[in-house]
């Protein structure tokens, strides 16, 4: 689901790159005022490795074949780390697999990072909200949702961007179906995803509940 | 139908009129058929697991201009798409292939001449003229052995890995 180099017009990646910018900014100042801002670090590095990888892992959801993003996993680990990792994560794939591109760096860091970041505050959220339920439920609940949510945003932006930008010369209506068809693939990406993160956290939360505490 | 009626006309006059001469021109539906071999362009499309993109949409920009799509079509099944570049345009022809959003765009240089046509008429002797175009076949976007590949993403996983243990080192 990355955007790969020159079907988008120049002046939308410069504004993703903008995007992009500002929110590295804003994530990098927020990461400032911890009072050890190195001290998760080494979760941010291994999630980044795991996200890296996770787009080479492909799905076959007929009609399309789909790829994990991971992208409300990172959101609900990590917090405002997610950001960085999913920028760093999508320069190397875009490098190393030529997954996306490095004009469209902005724009993919943006899809997917912003979503990441709004996936950490829904799992806060989800968490207050049901806090007389058992730990368990509580914490599944709410990873399940922050992990299927971050995910479904970054495909209503990819929506967004690929049907408001479609170039010249195209047949409309086919892109059109092929972008909804893959859109529709994407939606029981979204219950594993969520399923996934949902497993992960529990099992963080029996084997090392500081790991999802944020400092 | 045209052939048909071509075919129906020579017997005509095959049976009907055998000495009467008649020049050409004169028959309104005279039909002239030409061939000319060309170099063809064959681009197949594949998602990097190996799947053919069939049915993606493909634009063909000229080297004169990079603006206004030359020719748009569709791939076929195997993700095959062929098209025949117009020789007297040498240059950089660049061919987007698309399809949900993604896709690649592959340039293809062509230092081409005017092919001489090579025309028929009925019974004529054939002319067969080559273009003299060159191209080299090329892929779009890294080309990797699976063993570069795997030691790429071997090299990223510990470069992750060494970071989360250099942080993680016990404070002195």
């Amino acid at each position: 689901m990355h955007l790969p180099d020159g079907l988008l017009p120049a002046p939308v990646c410069i504004a993703g790159f903008a995007v992009t910018g500002l929110t590295t900014w804003y994530s990098l100042k927020q990461i400032n005022r911890f009072s050890n801002p190195t001290e998760s670090i080494p979760k941010a590095s291994l999630l980044t490795a795991a996200f890296f990888v996770a787009s080479s892992i492909h799905i076959p959801i007929p009609p399309a074949s789909v790829h994990l993003i991971l992208n409300g996993l990172m959101g609900t680990l990590l917090g405002y780390y997610a950001f960085p990792a999913v920028l760093i994560g999508l320069f190397l794939q875009a490098v190393v697999f030529g997954h996306g591109g490095l004009t469209t760096l902005g724009v993919n860091a943006a899809m997917m990072g912003i979503p990441a970041l709004l996936a950490y505050h829904l799992f806060g959220w989800s968490q207050r909200a049901t806090r007389h339920w058992s730990t368990n439920w509580s914490l599944g609940s709410s990873a399940f949702l922050a992990g299927a949510v971050g995910l479904g945003l970054a495909v209503l932006v990819f929506l967004t961007l690929t049907l408001s930008f479609l170039p010249a010369g195209l047949d409309a209506n086919l892109e059109r179906a092929a972008i909804l068809g893959l859109a529709l693939a994407h939606i029981p990406l979204m219950l594993i995803e969520g399923a996934f993160t949902a497993i992960l956290v529990l099992f963080l939360n029996r084997v090392k509940p500081q790991l999802l505490k944020q400092t | 139908m045209i052939i048909m009626i071509r075919t129906l006309l020579a017997r005509l006059v095959a049976l009907a009129l055998p000495a009467v001469l008649l020049p050409s021109a004169a028959w309104a539906h005279g039909v002239k058929l030409e061939y000319q071999v060309t170099q063809a362009i064959q681009i197949t499309a594949a998602y990097d697991t190996g799947e053919p993109m069939d049915n993606a949409q493909v634009v063909v920009f000229s080297p004169t201009d990079p603006s206004q799509p030359w020719l748009t079509g569709t791939t076929d099944q195997q993700g095959r798409f062929t098209f025949t570049p117009d020789s007297t345009q040498p240059g950089t022809w660049e061919v987007q292939v698309r399809q949900a959003g993604h896709g690649d765009i592959l340039a293809i240089p062509i230092e081409g001449e005017a092919a001489t046509p090579g025309s028929t008429t009925s019974g004529a002797a054939d002319t067969v003229t080559e273009a003299p175009a060159t191209v080299a076949p090329a892929a779009s976007g890294p080309s990797y052995t699976a063993l570069q590949q795997g030691l790429l993403v071997g090299s990223v996983v510990w470069g992750c890995v060494g970071t989360a243990f250099f942080f993680a080192r016990p404070k002195k």
